[in-house]
């Protein structure tokens, strides 16, 4: 017999649902790729009907469903937080409590609504939110044992939490509670510079090379006390979270030299140093922690989730310092992936089932494709539904020879191939893929197909054995959370005089060539990599075999499948309308090749321009 | 949500073979697995049959489908339970008329050895015989008009129409007038009147008075042309069929609520049964013995398909004939 576990996260930000079987995570996915609402934090219907239908299960046969986080303990945080900041923020507590009080109590009538059933146990399991963080990163490790280290901004009254996590046990032993914040520090960073919160904050990342960390003394000497273990106090006078609905107050804008940026201005040197400056506070505070919490555990291995963890270039920094021999992180790292932690807990310490570890050393998140894959036949059906004129090609070498030489040939490729990945990186299965040895694809692939201007490079996919060609990285990074530098001798000079002389516009520094591989190498010489693993998927490594086949290179351009604002595609048929909406030249579906330009005219039934909004 | 159908260019569609999907219902949801050949059938469709395997191909719409339950809450799927060494071979087509489903049959059954043929006529079907056209939901939950293929008698003679039927949508604005009365209509009407009769007597005394409302007036003659039609059909596809023929009327709602009278629709079945000689079993009378409550939970609460409990009442009740006439064609009681 075996034991089945739902696992849900919810009513926060990116729901999700995650099915464990015997400890295997068989399938996991966000509501935002099916309700097509990026972000969507409602209950996540659509996101479990999947996960029941890929473990094919009747919801009375599941042995438990478990819930990310105890609504009750992020209830107390609400109320007390609100007894603090007095009278001021009453309507931030009237928001906050609809929202634990009005929605998390009735989790369980949601969840019977929706599938009819708690399964076998009839009643709801809750865990803890960092405790569902803690799973998400240390079960699907490949480690027997490890550091563990979340951070986020916030879940009940944690933000911060360290522990260790052996065979199927874990232990958290510190904790950092809110109002003080690692994330919610850098996220007041993140709306101050006229990003989104929850969402904005990789931009801020990517903003942070071109700037100069000026404002770290002030950031150090008012905003954060950082202990030498890597706590750390915030001073909360400077924030507007406690007691209001926006993240910063006047007295942090006094501090920075005014009001924040308007979403969607020009962005300015202050932004740029701005973001430096929050980027070396964070990657401070994690160096102390890391170290910290080396010394408390002795493990060899360290592994990360929450939000937070998500900063690859914080990660890359920790890795280079040799502070643990090998680390990994949540891909998912932010709360949807506490479906999978919740789930995983339940599994191991509620039922008691032993922990597998993959024998050949790999983690057990099987390359994050977790998702709804469609069949050949599924996609035929719905190209023959609607007449769409395609060309299949059922060998997979041809397949993957045809896609590389148009790739080779400048044109960009939108590709659908496979189960969805779980967590906000597309890694291959829903990706538009382009030339990394072309200047021009960074400009076309953001002005023609994802309707932006950005400072930010794409990512570049590279053959696993290829990686230390490209860059000077020797580990693996299947799911694009680390960054590394290009190897030097493929880099360029630079010139930078007007924008060091102070001349803000970006577009001077991003236009220019900075490497062999343009459209993937950083303003400071670094890419966000993902290497590809045949094992993980294979269809994806011969594509990208094939481009080297041809070009010598064994890398190409990853970006997601999707346009500004929009949650990554699910099914053919978003990727179709994805595709037509923009200039893309070719779309890929499983094996079916489509070409724009026979494609009838795309009627279009919305201003997707207004239904996805900028990060 | 998955798409679950294909065009098919004879029948007009079938479920994407192979398919394997979980249906959000108001039922909690249900899984839904396809076979090769592109229905629901737990089954892969076989030629030669196993000896001492008894083998029955069951043809319906929804009903016999299964929407709205997993596959295995289906009474096709429960009669494999309760009969031993008995395979059941569905072929439901959700929304398809008999039209279709005798269509389904020449397509991918003839060949098939069995023991015997049952034909679930969910009654409402009489409508979706006599309709050119059909309106489906599409993905974005709009109603698109499709062409469906259709028989005509001619002559006494079923002539095949629509086929194969146009693969684009149909705006019925570009269809004639004449045509026009040829979308088929579906389900029988919710007649207003008696949701009134039934809002002020209340649905127990309704059914205690047995009002007996004209729920489908196409069966009120055996010259009506509609059940013309429909009565061809079904003999030319029980005399084709070599084996034995199990004819089995399925009951809307209303009738197993006691909402309207089944007379005449069991007078025609009763008329093709005695004409074709073949077996017919109406499960109406089975169904009634239940409680008025029990009867109300056979179908969902929104959904007027069969709850997992509607099928297992409606297997309990065939259970007895099938398990018998199987038992005497193995003795050879039968042709
Ligand atoms: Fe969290």
């Amino acid at each position: 017999m075996s034991t089945t576990i739902l696992g849900i996260s919810a009513f926060y930000h990116d729901s999700a649902a995650a099915i464990i079987r015997d400890g295997e995570i068989i399938a996991a996915a966000q509501e935002e790729r099916f309700s097509r609402k990026k972000h969507d934090p409602r209950f996540p219907h659509h996101a479990i009907n999947y996960c029941l239908e890929e473990a094919f299960i009747e919801s009375s046969e599941l042995d438990a469903v478990v819930f990310y986080d105890n609504p009750l303990f992020t209830w107390d945080r609400v109320l007390k937080n609100c007894m603090m900041a007095g009278p001021r923020s009453f309507d931030q507590f009237k928001k906050a409590s609809r929202s634990v009080l009005g929605i998390k109590m009735w989790v369980k009538d949601y969840i019977i609504r929706s599938i009819g059933s708690l399964g076998k146990l009839d009643k709801l399991l809750f865990t803890e939110h960092h405790m569902s963080h803690a799973a998400s990163a240390f079960y699907p490790s490949p480690f027997q044992k490890a550091a563990i280290i979340t951070l986020d901004g916030v879940g009940e009254w944690a933000t911060t939490t360290i522990g260790l996590g052996t065979d199927n046990r874990i232990e958290l032993f510190q904790e950092i509670n809110y109002p003080h914040s690692l994330g919610l520090l850098y996220s007041a960073f993140t709306y101050y510079c006229g990003f989104k919160v929850n969402s904005g904050e990789y931009k801020l990342m990517g903003l942070a090379p071109y700037g100069e960390p000026i404002y770290y003394d002030a950031i150090r000497e008012n905003l954060i006390d950082i202990k030498e273990d890597g706590s750390y106090n915030l001073n909360t006078e400077y924030f507007g979270y406690l007691d209001s609905s926006v993240m910063t107050n006047d007295k942090f804008n006094n501090l920075f030299g005014g009001s924040p940026r308007k979403p969607e201005s020009y962005i300015t040197r202050r932004e740029m140093d701005m973001a430096a400056s929050i980027q070396k506070t964070l990657e401070e505070v994690i160096l102390r922690m890391a170290l910290h919490t080396k010394k408390e555990t002795g493990a060899d291995n360290l592994v990360m989730a929450g939000g937070v963890a998500l900063n690859c270039v914080a990660n890359g920094k920790v890795l280079k310092k040799g502070i643990f021999d090998d680390f990994w992180i949540q891909p998912a790292a932010s709360d949807a992936g506490g479906a999978v932690g919740a789930a995983l807990l339940v599994s191991h310490a509620y039922f008691d089932i032993p922990r597998k570890i993959n024998p050949n050393g790999r983690d057990t998140q099987r390359g994050s494709y977790l998702g709804p894959a469609y069949k050949p036949s599924e996609v035929v059906a719905f190209l023959g539904r609607k007449g769409y004129p395609y060309e299949r090609i059922a060998n997979p070498q041809q397949l993957a020879e045809k896609i590389a030489q148009v790739i080779a040939d400048g044109k960009i490729v939108g590709y659908f191939a496979g189960r969805m990945e779980f967590g906000p990186r597309a890694l291959g299965a829903r990706s538009i893929l382009g030339d990394p040895r072309r200047r021009e694809t960074q400009s076309v692939m953001n002005l023609k197909i994802k309707f932006r201007e950005s400072f930010r490079p794409f990512a570049p996919s590279v053959l696993a054995e290829d990686v230390s060609e490209f860059f000077e990285m020797e580990s693996e990074s299947p799911y694009m959370l680390l960054v590394a530098p290009v190897r030097k001798e493929r880099c360029l000079p630079m010139n930078l005089r007007k924008f060091q002389e102070g001349d803000d516009n970006m577009s001077a520094v991003i236009t220019q060539s900075r490497s062999d591989i343009p459209a993937v190498t950083h303003v400071d010489y670094s890419a966000r990599v993902q290497t590809v693993h045949p094992s993980d998927k294979p269809d994806y490594y011969h594509v990208i075999k094939k481009f080297k086949d041809l070009t010598g290179y064994g890398i190409i351009v990853n970006t997601s499948f999707n346009v500004r604002g929009e949650p990554i595609v699910c099914s053919p048929q978003d990727a179709y309308r994805c595709f037509m909406r923009t200039e893309m030249d070719l779309l890929v579906l499983e094996d079916c090749l489509l070409w724009k330009e026979e494609q009838p005219a795309f009627e279009d039934t919305e201003d997707w321009r207004k239904t996805y909004e900028l990060d | 949500m998955r798409q679950s159908f294909e065009y098919h260019p004879v029948i007009g569609y079938r479920f994407i073979p192979g398919l394997k999907a979980r249906i959000p219902h108001e039922g909690g949801g249900y899984l839904i697995r396809v076979n090769d050949c592109g229905f629901r059938c737990e089954r892969n469709f076989i030629t030669e049959k196993k000896p001492g395997i008894r083998r029955v191909l069951l043809f319906g719409d929804s009903f016999t489908a299964g929407d709205g339950v997993s596959n295995k809450y289906r009474y096709g799927d429960l009669l494999e339970k309760k009969i031993p060494n008995l395979e059941v071979y569905n072929f439901g087509l959700p929304g398809a008329g008999t039209d279709q489903q005798y269509l389904a049959y020449k397509e991918y059954a003839t060949g098939i050895k069995h023991d015997l043929l049952l034909i679930a006529v969910q009654v409402e079907n009489i409508r979706r015989v006599a309709g050119h056209y059909r309106y489906w939901l599409n993905e974005r939950g709009e109603q698109v008009c499709y062409a469906k293929p259709y028989y005509e008698l001619v002559d006494g003679t079923l002539i095949l129409r629509n086929v194969p039927p146009r693969k684009e949508p149909i705006h019925e604005a570009d269809l004639s007038k004449e045509e026009r009365k040829f979308i088929a209509v579906g389900r029988f009407p919710k007649l207003k009147k008696m949701v009134k009769l039934v809002t002020r007597v209340g649905l127990k005394d309704l059914a205690q008075k047995a009002i007996r409302y004209q729920l489908a007036p196409e069966y009120n003659s055996p010259d009506n042309p509609a059940w013309q039609i429909m009565r061809a059909i079904l003999e030319e596809w029980i005399n084709n069929n070599r084996q034995r023929v199990l004819l089995m009327p399925l009951p809307p709602y209303q009738y197993v609520e006691e909402m309207g009278d089944p007379s005449h629709y069991q007078a025609r079945f009763r008329e093709v049964a005695s004409a074709t000689g073949c077996m017919l079993h109406d499960p109406l009378p089975d169904l009634l013995k239940y409680s008025l409550e029990e009867r109300r939970g056979f179908r969902f609460q929104k959904d007027v398909h069969l709850t997992p409990q509607g099928h297992a009442a409606l297997a309990t009740s065939l259970t007895p004939i099938l398990e018998k006439l199987l038992d005497d064609l193995e003795q050879g009681v039968h042709k």
